[in-house]
C-alpha cells in the first residue's frame, strides 16, 4: 500500500502545475458540427482546440475576428459562451502493428470490442508528401488474385489505382478481394512459401458507407482469414461530416507508419465521391465560398494531397510504400462529372467497371477500353508478361470485330479466329467474387490460353475447364506451380512441363 | 451572423478611424457614430451593430479582467496594474473580481490571452494527467 502512495506522490511532484499561459477565446455560435469562435488570437490553422467537457476541435477558418471550428465528438456538449482553449497540437492518430485486426473510428478509438490499442506511436492526419529525392519508381506488384487486372491493368507497390464505376458494379467486391489476396500471400510468405515476399499490409476507408455494409465487409475478412492483416477505419453515414472528412487521412496517416518503417501498405479509399460530399457539408456550414457544384474551389487539393502520399520510397530510406486504390461511384456512367476527372487526374490509372458488363454476366465487369495502369507492365512479374502480354490487345480487338459480326455472318478465318479467341479470354477473365486466384496459376491458365489448349473447349465450357485445369494443377503438379512462384518467369524447361502437364490433363478433359 | 461587403468595409473603416495616437478615442467614436446616424447610409443599423462588436473586441484586447479567489490587499492590486501595464501598454484598464469557485490563486485574463495560477485550474490538469 505504502509503495503505492509513494508512487503516486513522485508522480504529482513530477508533473507541471505551476502558472499557465494559455490562448482562449469564446463560443459565438454553434451548430452543424461547427463553431464560430471569437478571440483564440494565437491559433494555428489545423491546430487542435480544446473545448470544455473533453470535447476538441479543429481550426479551419482564420478570420479576422473570428475562427471557425470544426467539432470531433460530441456536439452537443459545446454551447454559446463556452470558453475555448488552443493545444499547440495538431490532430494524431495512434499508429503501428497493433491496429491491424481492429476496426477503429476516425480517431483511431476501438469500435469493435477488443479492449484498447497499445501502441506508443502516433502520426499526424496531415502530413506534406514524400518529396522527388526520396521516391523511386513502381516495380513490386500488387498481386489483386483478379486474373483480369494482373494480366492487363497492373497495379504496383505505390501506385494510386482508381476504381469507378456505377453503384452495384462490384468495385467494394474487387478491393475485399485485393485484401483477401494479399492475406494468403502474407501467411503464404510467412510459412517460407514465397522467396523474398514482402507482407502487404491493407487498411480499408470506409466513407460514408452503411453499416450494414462494413459489418459485411468485416465479416468477409473475417470468415477469409484477413483481418489480421487489415484495419478497418470506419465513418459510417451516420457518423459527423467531421470525422467522414478526416477518416482518408486517418487511413493514410496509418499506413504511412509502414512506409516509414521500411513496410508495405495498401489504403482503400471507400468511397471519396462521399468523402467528397462530406468536406463540401463541412466547407459550405463553415461559410467558404463555393465553386462548381457547390462544393469548395480546395476539393482537387483535397484528394490530390490524401493520394501524393502514397509512394515508394527509395532503399537509402527503408524501401517501404503505401499504394491507394481510391473508388469513385459515378451517377449513369458519367466519368466526366467533377470529382471522377478530377480523381482520375490524379491517380495512376483507373479500373473501369461497367452496368452493362455487369449484368451480361461479365463479373468482374471491367472495361477493357476505359481501364487503364499508367505504370504498366513495371508492375507485373516477367512470367505474366510473357503469358498477357498481347491479351488486352486480344481484347480490344475482340470488341471491335464482335461489333461488326453482328452485321455479316460470312468471316475469313482470320477473324473467326479472333472472335473464337476474344470469348474464350472474356470467359477466362470471369471470376467469382473472394476468390482471388494465385498468380502463378493465373500463369498456367494464360499460357494454356496463348497456345491454343483452350480453343478447342466450347465457349460456354471454358469456365469449367479451367476450374477443372486450377484443380488439377493444384492436387498433380504442385512443383510445377511453385517452379513459376520462385523464378517468376518461363524459361524453356518450364515450358516444357507445362505442356506435358496440359496434354496430360486434355487427355483426361471431357 | 451574416454581414454584407459593404457593412464590414464601412465598420472596419469606422474602427480605424476611432484610434488617436494608438488609443481608442471615445469623442471621435461618438462623432463617428453620430454623423452616420445623420447621413443615414445603406444599411447603416448594420455597420452600427458590427462596429460595437469590433470596438467591443477592441476593448476586451485592452482590458485585464483579475480574478482572485479571495479579496487582494491594495499594494499586491498595485504591482500587479503596474505589471500589466508594463507588459500590454499604459492605456490597459483593469477589473478585479472575486470568484470563490478558483478555490485558491488568481487568474488573469487579458484580451485572449489567459494566466492561470488557481488552484482549481492546477486541480483539473492533475485530473487529466493521471
Amino acid at each position: 500500500m505504502s509503495s503505492i502512495l509513494e508512487e503516486i506522490e513522485t508522480k504529482i511532484e513530477g508533473l507541471k502545475t505551476s502558472t499557465t499561459k494559455s490562448n482562449v477565446g469564446v463560443v459565438r455560435e454553434t451548430g452543424d458540427g461547427v463553431a464560430r469562435i471569437e478571440g483564440l488570437s494565437d491559433v494555428m490553422l489545423n491546430e487542435m482546440i480544446e473545448f470544455p467537457n473533453g470535447v476538441f476541435g479543429l481550426a479551419l477558418n482564420l478570420e479576422e475576428t473570428e475562427v471557425g471550428a470544426i467539432l470531433l465528438g460530441e456536439t452537443t456538449k459545446v454551447s454559446e459562451g463556452d470558453e475555448v482553449r488552443t493545444t499547440g497540437k495538431l490532430l494524431q492518430v495512434p499508429v503501428g502493428k497493433a491496429l491491424l485486426g481492429r476496426v477503429v473510428n476516425t480517431i483511431g478509438q476501438p469500435l469493435d470490442g477488443k479492449g484498447d490499442i497499445k501502441t506508443d506511436s502516433f502520426y499526424p492526419l496531415e502530413k506534406i508528401a514524400p518529396g522527388v529525392i526520396k521516391r523511386r519508381s513502381v516495380s513490386q506488384p500488387v498481386q489483386t488474385g483478379i486474373m483480369a487486372i494482373d494480366a492487363m491493368i497492373p497495379i504496383g507497390r505505390g501506385q494510386r489505382e482508381l476504381i469507378i464505376g456505377d453503384r452495384a458494379t462490384g468495385k467494394t467486391t474487387i478491393a475485399i478481394d485485393t485484401i483477401i489476396s494479399q492475406a494468403r500471400l502474407n501467411k503464404a510468405g510467412e510459412k517460407g512459401e514465397v522467396k523474398d515476399y514482402r507482407p502487404l499490409y491493407c487498411i480499408y476507408v470506409a466513407v460514408g458507407q452503411k453499416n450494414s455494409n462494413v459489418a459485411r465487409a468485416l465479416a468477409v475478412l473475417e470468415k477469409e482469414g484477413a483481418l489480421p492483416y487489415t484495419t478497418i477505419i470506419s465513418a459510417p453515414a451516420s457518423d459527423t461530416a467531421t470525422n467522414q472528412y478526416l477518416a482518408p487521412f486517418a487511413g493514410a496517416a496509418m499506413g504511412e507508419w509502414f512506409m516509414d518503417n521500411g513496410m508495405d501498405a495498401l489504403i482503400i479509399y471507400d468511397d471519396l465521391s462521399k468523402h467528397a460530399v462530406a468536406y463540401r457539408q463541412v466547407s459550405l456550414v463553415l461559410r467558404r465560398p463555393s465553386g462548381r457544384e457547390a462544393y469548395p474551389g480546395d476539393v482537387f487539393y483535397l484528394h490530390s494531397r490524401l493520394l501524393e502520399r502514397s509512394a515508394r520510397v527509395a532503399e537509402k530510406f527503408g524501401g517501404g510504400s503505401v499504394t491507394a486504390l481510391p473508388i469513385i461511384e459515378t451517377q449513369a456512367g458519367d466519368v466526366s462529372a467533377y470529382i471522377p476527372t478530377n480523381v482520375i487526374s490524379i491517380t495512376d490509372g483507373q479500373i473501369y467497371l461497367e452496368t452493362d458488363l455487369f449484368y451480361q454476366g461479365i463479373r468482374p465487369a471491367i472495361s477493357v477500353g476505359l481501364s487503364v495502369s499508367r505504370v504498366g507492365s513495371a508492375a507485373q512479374i516477367k512470367a505474366i508478361k510473357q503469358v498477357a502480354g498481347k491479351v488486352k490487345l486480344d481484347l480490344a480487338q475482340f470488341r471491335e470485330l464482335a461489333a461488326f459480326a453482328q452485321f455479316g455472318s460470312d468471316l475469313d478465318a482470320a477473324t473467326k479466329a479472333r472472335l473464337d479467341r476474344g470469348q474464350r479470354i472474356v470467359e477466362l477473365f470471369k471470376q467469382k467474387q473472394y476468390n482471388p486466384i494465385p498468380v502463378e496459376e493465373q500463369v498456367a491458365v494464360m499460357w494454356a490460353m496463348q497456345n491454343g489448349y483452350v480453343d478447342p473447349v466450347p465457349v460456354e465450357r471454358v469456365k469449367e475447364f479451367q476450374i477443372k485445369l486450377q484443380d488439377y494443377l493444384q492436387t498433380r503438379k504442385e512443383s510445377l506451380l511453385a517452379a513459376i512462384r520462385d523464378k517468376k518467369q518461363l524459361d524453356e524447361n518450364i515450358e516444357s512441363q507445362l505442356r506435358a502437364a496440359l496434354d496430360e490433363f486434355k487427355a483426361t478433359w471431357r | 451572423m451574416k454581414i454584407n461587403k459593404e457593412v464590414r468595409q464601412l465598420s472596419r473603416q469606422m474602427l480605424q478611424a476611432s484610434f488617436t495616437d494608438g488609443q481608442l478615442d471615445s469623442g471621435r467614436i461618438s462623432s463617428l457614430v453620430d454623423s452616420l446616424i445623420a447621413r443615414k447610409p445603406r444599411n447603416y443599423i448594420g455597420v452600427l451593430k458590427n462596429y460595437r462588436r469590433l470596438l467591443r473586441i477592441e476593448v476586451e484586447k485592452r482590458r485585464a479582467r483579475i480574478e482572485t479567489a479571495s479579496e487582494v490587499d491594495r499594494e499586491t492590486t498595485s504591482r500587479l496594474v503596474a505589471n500589466l501595464k508594463k507588459k500590454y501598454g499604459s492605456d490597459l484598464t483593469t477589473e478585479f473580481v472575486v470568484n470563490p469557485q478558483l478555490l485558491g490563486g488568481m487568474r488573469i485574463r487579458v484580451g485572449s490571452d489567459v494566466w492561470d495560477g488557481s488552484v482549481r485550474n492546477r486541480l483539473e490538469r492533475l485530473q487529466q494527467q493521471l
